[in-house]
């Protein structure tokens, strides 16, 4: 009878047909090894897959990787963290400075004509000056008056009514600096004098077509015309001959229509605010970008390493196109709805070749690429989201690079196939008060919390030794980082002497009183993350030994950040800032913003702390920059507005058979690995190669 | 029979308007934000979060909210928050890659754990009922990716043959032939992974079922008949065991969008329910809500399927 047959049969047949094909498969030795093939291209595992492949666009990790493959920006950073050149040849930076004159004696036309007059005869003769205002006078390239004009403007007042303003735009000096200045004006004061740039009454030379009253006339007349005006200005020289993957030429035209597609308010750019500041962006010829900025804004230049879009494929002409091809509604489909960004084209080292979703990216080498096509001739990204079998994957050869785990490196450590590599990574772990509620209100109780934290012990114990201590705001690896600034001691007893000294004495119960108020409260962090479930224990039992009644929670990362960090209700926090190169710490430490939803959620402020916030991001020249850096870190470190405590440290593995090959003219070297300054290892990865065998270097 | 059909998809049209809803509402309940917003990033400004709100609809009251979503997703309109691809196409792929893994899976437990369960119960008590019990529990007990380990580890160490993924990676330029046999290679563990639970757990029903039919006396009848003992226990005693599985067969049509989560994420199957998971990960509403529509009527369907088998298998029971 046919039903058991078949209930056992069939079952049996589709067993021993899927069976049968591991006859077909290929094994992991024919794939890896037998596979000359596989030795050109490199594979990198990762946990999940890109989600948007548009510099623009994107914010995630694994987007912005193979982003930096396939597109270029027109400067990158070098092994020690400066600006170099990449699409752009050179690049300098000027200013355009500009301030309007008060109404001297003969009008401001005459006044005009005076100070311009004055400030070349001291730029021709600036003996008696002090040596500052002397290199700012001789950093004046050219004088120059721009006419007074009329100008109408549609703005929108305080409370949000469309307003129309008629300016009578008066004569304004306009300097042409060799270099930015931030402080120009405080300089020619010295020249001008005292407080001559507030002389300047913007509301006199405004008219507002309905009455405004006077406080709002000033603050929309001081915003129109500003008296003193920083233009910093970039240019921009491209290389010649620059091409894009699909073959078309890179041009300064690209360069721009970048920058616009960022600010277009339809694209939704997560990078929008560092490109808010720009002005304009003029072409004087094909391969010339002349940014030109609102204001200084030092962190601008940086911002430039943005991946550059090819015009031609997305400016209005071809997204109309592509919108009626694909039957879509044109005046609703923007970049973000283009194909594009599923077939990116650039002109990085790698052009984009394939996507299959939570599959695989496939890049192939571009042979065009400006500084010569890379060693590898395929780039692939596999996306393999569970870390256990990335690690079998890797074991099998069938993966060249993974997301390893420390752990995972220590099994490995004495294996003669594998190289492997560490370095601290760019964010740190802190743990962060709620500045506004008391005790955290005073100083002297932070410093004695830090020093009560043993920190050392939390990286032996919890982290297997890979993390380092770090005592401030910036990546230790930069030169921001003030290596002067050591990191809390761990010294319980100076910290009972600390808490004493703010009036937090011992009482019966042997926990910390004062004023008959207990020294309580909360210590959260967000669940999920075993590492800070960890401290948080640690740390509780470490203030508990000073008497501090610590209770600790654990909150869902959503919930976290909605209802406590962003509403600004919690005590203390563990949290950790993942940082970049730029030195920008306004966001995170700036008085300003310190409201609900901003990320200085801990309340920090310190006049000097924001001075130097803004002089940093003011600041153009790089040593002047560092110093301002480190000044800045000195006071935070100072105030103790969090406990700084480590900078983890990122692991990874290679195939000791991939090295650095190096052509000179016929002549082929190769040298092993080695980690830049700054512990990028990946640094030369275009001259990477993967050699049959494993090579052995004399220095070894 | 067609009255019963008409008022039988009412109610179930009625009922998935109830599931939207209360779907619709739960997602809206758990917080956080779509993945391409990020609140602690300092280069999202508070303008530009409003922004993105705004452009998911995310500002505007519930209700109005519901409309709009559903509005697209009938227009085929609604994209990814996370990489704005069409919900509908994204879902349509990975169904195609679930599809043989379902299939294949569903084909094996619904077939295996008759005779498994069959035999057990005849054998009650015997080698075989223990053994199989045995297996059973510890297949129910231990959790799946375990077992998924165990057997990656042992396959690749012994056989040296890539698992991972819907095929070997690098193999696109193949003989056809070997190509198909590649494809077929690496369904074959997940495949087997997937249906080992729910051969154990459907043979467990099975054989309880049969102890409750095999001693029936009709049974006994056929047996007195002198009909071969495979007749007996295939034709008169399963047929009449038969029928409360025909509830569960109504289910198994959900499983394809949730039922291998795990599975598909060890083996990096790009399947519909490690999108699923990563949806909800990265709050992907839309892909969220559009799953759950579809599971929702595949639930609905199942039932409104049994519904039909039970009238067909079971002449007590008239739809009307």
């Amino acid at each position: 009878m046919g039903t058991r047959r078949i209930l056992i049969g069939l079952p049996l047949a589709v067993s021993a047909l899927l069976l049968q094909s591991v006859f077909w498969v290929p094994t992991y030795e024919e794939q890896a090894r037998g596979n000359p093939a596989r030795l050109e291209e490199f594979i990198q595992a990762s946990i999940g897959d890109a989600a948007v492949l548009n510099p623009i666009l994107s914010s995630d990790a694994a987007s912005a990787e193979i982003e930096q493959l396939v597109f270029e920006g027109l400067l990158d950073r070098d092994e020690h963290l400066r600006l170099r050149g990449k699409l752009a040849e050179s690049w300098s930076v000027r200013e355009e400075a500009f301030f309007h004159v008060p109404a001297g004696q003969g009008g401001q036309a005459n006044e005009a004509v005076r100070v311009a007059a004055l400030l070349r005869e001291r730029r021709a003769r600036p003996e008696g000056l002090p040596p500052a205002v002397q290199a700012a006078v001789a950093n004046i390239e050219e004088i120059a008056i721009e006419p007074p004009r009329r100008e109408t403007r549609e703005i929108t007042d305080a409370s949000g009514q469309p307003l129309r303003l008629h300016l009578s735009v008066p004569p304004r000096i306009r300097l042409l600096l060799a270099r930015v200045d931030p402080e120009l004006f405080a300089h020619l004061e010295a020249v001008l004098g005292e407080g001559y740039f507030l002389r300047f009454r913007p509301e006199e030379h405004l008219e507002a077509e309905r009455p405004l009253p006077e406080e709002e006339k000033r603050r929309i007349a001081g915003e129109a015309l500003p008296p003193v005006e920083h233009n910093p200005v970039i240019e921009f020289r491209l290389r010649p001959g620059l091409t894009f993957h699909d073959g078309r030429p890179l041009t300064a035209e690209d360069v721009r229509f970048t920058w616009q597609a960022v600010m277009d308010p339809r694209n939704l750019s997560p990078r929008a605010s560092d490109f808010e500041p720009v002005k304009e962006v003029r072409l004087p010829d094909p391969l010339t970008a002349v940014v030109v900025y609102k204001r200084l804004h030092a962190p601008a230049l940086a911002s430039w390493t943005l991946g550059i879009l090819p015009r031609h494929l997305l400016d209005e002409t071809a997204l109309r196109a592509e919108a009626i091809a694909s039957g879509k509604d044109p005046a609703a489909f923007g970049i973000r709805q283009s194909r594009f960004n599923r077939r990116p084209v650039g002109c990085g080292p790698f052009a984009f070749r394939e996507w299959k979703s939570d599959r695989h990216i496939r890049l192939e080498r571009f042979a065009g690429y400006f500084e010569g096509p890379p060693e590898y001739r395929r780039f692939s990204f596999r996306v393999i989201p569970d870390l256990l079998t990335q690690e079998m994957e890797f074991y099998a050869g069938t993966i060249d690079a993974y997301a390893v785990q420390p752990h995972q490196v220590a099994r490995l450590a004495g294996d003669p196939r594998f190289q492997h590599f560490s370095g601290t990574s760019f964010a740190y772990t802190y743990i962060g008060y709620n500045l506004r509620r008391p005790p955290f209100d005073d100083p002297r109780v932070r410093r004695a919390l830090g020093l009560a934290v043993p920190v050392d012990r939390i990286i032996e114990a919890v982290l297997y030794g890979q993390a380092e201590r770090t005592s401030g705001p910036f990546p230790r690896q930069t030169p921001f980082y003030n290596p002067e600034v050591e990191p809390l001691p761990h010294d319980p007893e100076a910290a009972r002497r600390l808490l004493e000294e703010a009036g937090w004495r011992p009482g019966p119960e042997g926990l910390l009183e004062k004023d008959g108020r207990r020294l309580r409260f909360t210590l959260i962090t967000n669940s999920g993350n075993d590492v800070r479930k960890s401290i948080l224990t640690i740390v509780q039992d470490a203030w508990k030994r000073l008497g501090v009644e610590v209770r600790t929670d654990l909150v869902e990362w959503a919930v976290f950040i909605r209802e406590r960090i962003h509403r600004l209700d919690f005590d203390a926090v563990v949290l950790g800032w993942s940082m970049g190169v730029e030195p920008d710490l306004h966001p995170i430490w700036h008085s300003s913003q310190t409201g609900p939803h901003q990320l200085n959620f801990i309340g920090y402020g310190h006049p000097e702390a924001d001075a130097l916030i803004t002089r940093i991001r003011e600041e153009y020249d790089p040593e002047r920059q560092i110093a301002l850096c480190r000044k800045l870190h000195a006071r935070i470190a100072a105030d103790q507005p969090v406990t700084f405590l480590y900078a983890g440290r990122w692991t990874a593995v290679l195939d000791r058979r991939i090295v650095i090959r190096e052509r000179r003219g016929d002549e082929i070297r190769h040298r092993p690995i080695e980690p830049t300054a700054t512990g990028n290892y990946r640094y030369h990865f275009n001259r990477w190669v993967k050699l049959a065998e494993r090579p052995v270097f004399a220095v070894e | 029979m067609t009255e019963f059909l008409i008022r039988s998809l009412r109610r179930k049209l009625f009922t998935l308007f109830l599931v939207t809803v209360v779907s619709f509402l739960i997602i809206h309940l758990a917080p956080g934000e779509p993945a391409q917003v990020d609140p602690l990033n300092p280069k999202f400004t508070p303008e530009m979060v409003e922004r993105f709100r705004r452009a998911f609809h995310l500002d505007r009251p519930l209700p109005v909210q519901y409309v709009l979503f559903y509005r697209d997703l009938f227009t085929g309109r609604s994209v990814s928050w996370k990489d704005n691809q069409p919900v509908l196409e994204k879902i349509g792929e990975r169904f195609l890659n679930s599809l043989p893994l379902f299939a294949v899976g569903t084909l094996l437990t619904w077939t295996l754990a008759f005779p498994l369960g069959i035999h057990a119960a005849v054998r009650r008590g015997g080698f075989f009922d223990r053994g199989t019990a045995f297996f059973a529990y510890v297949l129910i007990s231990l959790p799946g990716f375990f077992f998924a380990y165990l057997l990656i580890l042992l396959v690749v160490n012994t056989l040296a043959v890539p698992v991972l993924g819907m095929q070997t990676y690098g193999f696109e330029n193949a003989p056809a032939l070997h190509r198909l046999n590649d494809r077929l290679w690496h369904l074959l563990l997940p495949a087997l992974l997937g249906s080992a639970t729910g051969i154990a757990v459907l043979s467990r029903y099975v054989r309880s079922q049969m102890l409750e039919v095999i001693h029936q006396d009709y049974v006994r009848t056929a047996r007195a008949k002198g009909l071969p003992e495979e007749t007996v226990l295939y034709k008169h005693a399963l047929r009449n065991a038969l029928l409360p599985f025909l509830t569960m067969f109504g289910l198994i049509l959900p499983g394809l969008v949730g039922g291998s989560v795990i599975i598909e994420s060890i083996f990096s199957w790009p399947g519909l329910g490690r999108m699923a998971y990563e949806a909800i990960l990265a709050r992907d509403y839309p892909v969220i809500l559009t799953l759950n529509f579809i599971a929702a009527v595949l639930v609905l369907l199942g039932t409104l399927l049994s519904d039909l088998l039970y009238a067909a298998a079971d002449p007590r029971i008239r739809l009307a």
